[in-house]
């Protein structure tokens, strides 16, 4: 009796959010859709691969981490979409920079301040399939990725509702029923929520984005040029939000060696001495010297 | 060992290492396939115990409580916490073999190490580890390296996967005792404080490549003139990158200003920055109309390729 009451709920919220998922893209599909079809869209397949990739990025399939630790980073996603639409060096491109906002990306406590994921596989989608350029894309992933938040709270709201139909098999000791509950369900749930969103978003979007950005090329540059320079600032933002967490005691110094070092080696660009890689063999060794002679010390002063 | 008879005198009943890495392979895969506001990971956790109440209890009614047990309220970092599961199950199997554990002793364990686990979890995984190797593989990535998110993918995984087996393991072995002392031991202390040794590193070396301000005010005095920029710049190099981003950090860490208002901040700033108020700007550069509407610096390293391919 419970468990089918609580089904019954269960089904009821689905059937609600997936219908208003379903009304809000149907109400918005005509009017973007309206702008014709062009050379630089994305196929109906690519866009299907996206959303996939969309949803394996939250789901448990690639061994849990592969997932959230692996496909939902922006710099995976955009390489994976910059596959499915035929430029991974660019795609890659994309995402790397879309995904420097997110370096301070923390999932603690059930709650997330961003959706990376979606401003990864989406945003590189839309500005691949778009046309618009690494750095003048991030202002768009960080759009997207707002947007995508409401995903995530629905997932959590609904889900809730799964762990009920878990109560009532384990009150029936079905241990199979209460592993089942865990998985089969939610991740149906998920597929819905997730998959189609971001497949019609891609789909429909953009076309949207690369009129866009021949409109504004005619009309108003100077938003393209904004759409760069917030490229250039908005960076600071996910390095700080990551500086938050270890910018402090006895290792600030070396935020400083790092950033000396990268200037004058030329990290980053054409023909310098000194890449990224080189930088972290300093760093490791750095590290391990700083542990060796300080590191009985920090660890005592925090356990006192 | 699956016996029939399972109240007998003594039944002892124990788990093979299959059994633990089957629990282990569940909680990787499932711990947040129905991640909900209600219990957070409990149903997983309950996932992840099912081979070992299979194996353990065979009165319907333990495993009726045993299930109930592990469906409550559970949250905790997925890889380092695994520690708490392994200690839970060697708290399960004794209990199964006639110890005197009741379930306030196994949810103990549970809703007394989690928390701690989360914090040290979160810091070392999504706080440490996954940044610097994110940082390595956008910096290959963006320099149009491939190898860039493949390199992070595969580093990423191995060490999540190699870290969750590693504590699975040692919290099964060691026992709640264990996982205390291994947190008392210092040895955690110490990765973190290496690993914010070189994630200071890599961040430095990200805002030099990733961060880019530009002031485009001219200062003529007599009839010399001077980019400040380039004055700047010969004071330190890059100086302009560097005290922007520990400006965003003060804001951000010293005055508790939101990261969404900042974002807002400064996308207005870049476009009021790009806004021709004087006719025609050929290329965007901060604060040149606002000083200087003649004066145009061309935009830094990749130059203003809107319509790439």
């Amino acid at each position: 009796m419970e468990r089918l009451a609580s089904s019954r709920r269960a089904v009821g919220a689905a059937v609600a959010v997936s219908v208003a998922v379903f009304a809000l893209l149907a109400m918005a599909g005509p009017a973007l859709a309206q702008n014709g079809e062009g050379e630089t869209g994305v196929s109906l397949f690519q866009a299907i691969l996206v959303g996939i990739g969309y949803y394996l990025s939250n789901s448990p399939w690639l061994a849990g981490n592969g997932g959230f630790f692996g496909l939902y980073r922006p710099l995976v996603a955009g390489f994976l979409v910059g596959i499915i639409l035929g430029d991974p060096v660019e795609g890659a491109r994309i995402g790397a920079a879309i995904n420097i906002l997110y370096l301070g990306f923390i999932s603690a406590g059930g709650s997330i301040p961003a959706d990376p994921s979606v401003a990864g596989w989406v945003g590189t989608a839309l500005a691949l399939g778009g046309g618009l350029d690494a750095q003048a894309a991030i202002a768009l992933g960080v759009a997207v990725g707002t947007l995508g938040t409401f995903i995530f709270f629905t997932r959590m709201s609904v889900d809730a509702v799964f762990a009920h139909w878990a109560d009532a098999r384990a009150e029936a000791g079905d241990i199979t029923g209460v592993s089942r509950m865990n998985w089969l369900p939610p991740q149906i749930f998920l597929f819905i929520i997730s998959f189609f969103p971001a497949m019609l978003a891609v789909y429909l979007g953009s076309q949207v984005v690369s009129d866009a950005i021949v409109w504004l090329t005619d009309n108003a540059p100077w938003i393209l040029s904004g759409l760069q320079i917030a490229g250039g600032l908005l960076p600071a933002i996910g390095i700080a939000m990551n500086m938050r967490f270890i910018f402090r005691g006895s290792v600030v110094p070396y935020f400083f060696i790092g950033y000396i070092l990268a200037v004058a080696g030329g990290v980053g660009q054409e023909g310098g001495a000194l890449n990224i890689v080189s930088l972290g063999i300093i760093g490791v060794a750095l590290a391990f010297l700083h542990v060796w002679f300080v590191g009985d010390r920090v660890v005592q002063s925090r356990g006192a | 060992m699956t016996a029939e008879t399972p109240n007998t005198e003594q039944p002892r009943v124990s788990l093979t290492r299959g059994d633990v890495r089957w629990s282990f392979w569940l909680w990787t895969f499932f711990s947040h396939a129905n991640y909900n506001y209600e219990r957070l990971q409990g149903t997983a956790f309950a996932q992840a115990m099912a081979p070992i109440i299979r194996k353990l209890y065979k009165d319907p009614e333990e495993i009726k409580a045993a299930l109930k047990r592990h469906l409550v309220f559970f949250n905790t970092e997925p890889n380092v916490g695994g520690v708490i599961h392994g200690a839970v199950i060697a708290l399960e199997e004794q209990r199964a073999n006639g110890a005197d554990i009741d379930d306030d002793a196994i949810n103990s364990v549970k809703s007394g190490l989690m928390g701690p686990l989360a914090g040290v979890g979160d810091t070392i995984s999504q706080g440490t580890i996954t940044p610097i190797l994110l940082a390595m593989g956008i910096s290959l990535a963006q320099a149009g390296n491939v190898l860039g998110p493949i390199l992070y993918f595969v580093l990423e995984v191995g060490i999540m996967l190699s870290i969750a087996y590693f504590m699975w393991m040692q919290g099964y072995d060691r026992g709640r005792e264990g996982v205390t002392s291994m947190l008392r031991s210092g040895l955690l202390d110490r990765v973190i404080l290496g690993a914010g040794v070189l994630g200071n590193i890599v961040l430095g070396a990200l805002t030099a490549q990733f961060v880019t301000v530009f002031v485009t005010l001219q200062v003529t005095i007599d009839d010399a003139s001077f980019q400040l920029h380039e004055l700047l710049n010969q004071v330190l190099p890059g100086i302009l990158p560097l005290a922007f981003v520990l400006l965003t950090w003060y804001l951000l860490a010293r005055r508790r200003v939101s990261p969404i208002w900042l974002l807002v901040i400064y996308l207005g700033v870049a476009m009021i920055g790009a806004f021709p108020f004087w006719g025609d700007q050929a290329c965007p550069s901060i604060l040149n109309p606002f000083f200087q509407p003649d004066y145009c610096v061309p935009p830094p390293p990749e130059g203003a390729a809107f319509l790439g391919g």
